[in-house]
């Protein structure tokens, strides 16, 4: 008897230790949590408060400008008068869509009047694009494209730097050991007797091109997982479809990405989120192909339509 | 017993602590990715005479206007192909080499040179037909030979191919006698064409026809 008294008793404790250290938890963790809405909130609503153009105004003017007293009255009286609200939502919406493509086509403008070739990452599309003079000269799309942390915004980037594991050597040639070349392929003009050149090549070359060794620095030669570093702070991890060896690696990603990098934003680096992109390729070569057009300092833009 | 049942409830504690440290890690994370949609919210220009619709086509003629006209010459360096294209139609293609990206360094140790083909956009600045190769130091370092002092030693015909277009720094797209290393990376920066593409690029390119290399 005295014995189920106590059993009791220590039950009783356990429930409610427990369920203190849960509120507590809950408290603190709220409270943590808490330090990071307003920002998200004034960024979100700011925009809408501070529309001031002709129409926009008209559309957003019942949602947002402080109505007085009757007006609200009216609201709630006549919730069928609220249909103008409800249809300026979706104009608003559309409205939002043209003026971010505007401001996407307004910094796109600043790189295309430049001679240098721009790239641009389109997130919705998973496509990255490579462009001179607002024409597209090469598109990879990506099989998925991930990204996490604080929002880049919508303006021009650079690449400042890119790092791999492994990344592609310059080859260094002696003076007087040239390349073996293969034998030149007969052309029209000697076929008809003429000498087309007075340079032989060497008699060790192998006929066969696909056998030949190059020195060269190839496409073939560029890593297929790779970091871009941007000026605004994102990296760009580039990844493609590997062997059975670097699965151990892409598990070891996967839980960084999805546990490590949202516990490490929301205890550590809560005012300054850390900005994470991952672009998987299924064909390596694609990867391999944004290596080598991504050269040191170009330019381009992130942006989600 | 006691001591047990408390060490239960202290890691069980742990373990409730850390499942919603994480369930909140991934409610902030999930705001912070919303968030990736709603930091475009853009105000519309208040001085603007122009409605944002009529602003998208003119930001877009504008960009149109940037693209070149009639024909130009796109050169992919990476798969070694090139595109002739005319208003942005590809009416030909095929397979080219380009830049080798070696270093050669000079045994004096003063000089050296990377054999890369530059990126970008250019134009073409001359246009040659039977040209002659006036090479340059690097040809004669790479070989071991001595650098000539008489120019004229410099000169070696047919190695160039019938036409050469040239589009600055000594750079030109010109044919080859080494047609089986066309789509690999050999060159000294030069882009090297098969003999019939270079002729049909020739006939259509004119003296400030754009080159696009990337």
């Amino acid at each position: 008897m005295f014995k189920k008294k106590s059993d009791a008793k220590n039950k009783k404790a356990l429930h409610l230790s427990f369920s203190l250290m849960i509120f507590l938890t809950m408290i603190v963790s709220f409270g943590l949590l808490s330090g990071q809405t307003p920002r998200s909130e004034t960024r979100m609503a700011s925009p809408v408060k501070k529309v001031t153009s002709h129409k926009v105004r008209k559309m957003v003017a019942p949602a947002t400008t402080a109505p007085d007293k009757t007006q609200q009255k009216n609201q709630a009286k006549k919730p069928s008068e609220n249909k103008p609200q409800s249809n300026a939502q979706p104009k608003l919406a559309i409205n939002q869509q043209i003026l971010k493509e505007n401001k996407f086509l307004e910094e796109e403008y600043t790189l295309a009047k430049n001679p240098q070739y721009y790239f641009v990452i389109n997130l919705k599309d998973k496509k990255t694009e490579l462009r001179a003079r607002g024409m597209v000269l090469k598109s990879w799309i990506a099989r998925q494209i991930k990204y996490a942390g604080k929002p880049v915004p919508l303006k021009v980037t650079a690449l400042v730097q890119k790092s791999a594991l492994n990344p592609p050597k310059r080859k260094l040639i002696k003076p007087g050991e040239s390349e073996v070349m293969p034998t030149p392929a007969p052309s029209e003009k000697d076929e008809k007797g003429k000498t087309k050149s007075k340079k032989s090549a060497p008699s060790s070359a192998s006929p066969d091109s696909d056998e030949f060794q190059l020195e060269a620095l190839e496409i073939t030669d560029m890593p297929t997982t790779y970091e871009l570093i941007l000026d605004n702070g994102l990296k760009i991890s580039v990844r493609s479809k590997t062997s059975g060896k670097q699965k151990l690696h892409q598990a070891a990603e996967s839980f960084l990405w999805y546990v490590w990098l949202p516990v490490k934003n929301f205890l550590i680096n809560r005012k300054n989120p850390e900005t994470r992109m991952i672009i998987y390729f299924d064909n390596p070569r694609e990867a391999q192909g944004l290596y080598w057009a991504f050269i040191d300092g170009i330019k381009g833009i992130i942006w989600l339509p | 017993m006691k001591f047990w049942k408390v060490l239960l409830a202290f890691f069980s504690l742990i373990y409730i602590s850390i499942i919603f440290i994480f369930a909140l890690a991934w409610i902030n994370n999930l705001k912070l990715a919303n968030e990736w949609k709603t930091i475009y919210n853009f105000k519309p220009d208040s001085q603007a005479k122009i409605t944002p619709e009529a602003q998208n086509v003119l930001w877009k003629q504008k960009i149109q206007a940037l693209q070149p006209k009639g024909v130009y010459i796109m050169v992919d360096s990476a798969e070694n192909k090139y595109y002739l294209k005319k208003d942005g139609e590809t009416i030909r293609e095929g397979l080219v080499s380009t830049g080798s990206g070696v270093i050669l360094v000079d045994p004096s140790g003063k000089r050296s040179w990377v054999f890369d083909t530059p990126k970008g956009e250019f134009f073409v600045k001359t246009k040659i037909q039977n040209p002659y190769w006036v090479k340059p130091d690097w040809a004669f370092i790479e070989d071991g030979e001595p650098i000539p002092k008489n120019p004229e030693d410099r000169v070696e015909g047919g190695v160039l191919g019938d036409y050469a277009l040239g589009f600055g720094n000594g750079y030109f797209l010109h044919g080859t006698l080494y047609t089986r290393l066309l789509g690999r990376n050999v060159t000294h920066g030069c882009v090297r064409f098969a003999d019939k593409d270079l002729e049909v690029i020739y006939k259509m390119a004119k003296i400030g026809t754009k080159i696009y290399i990337y």
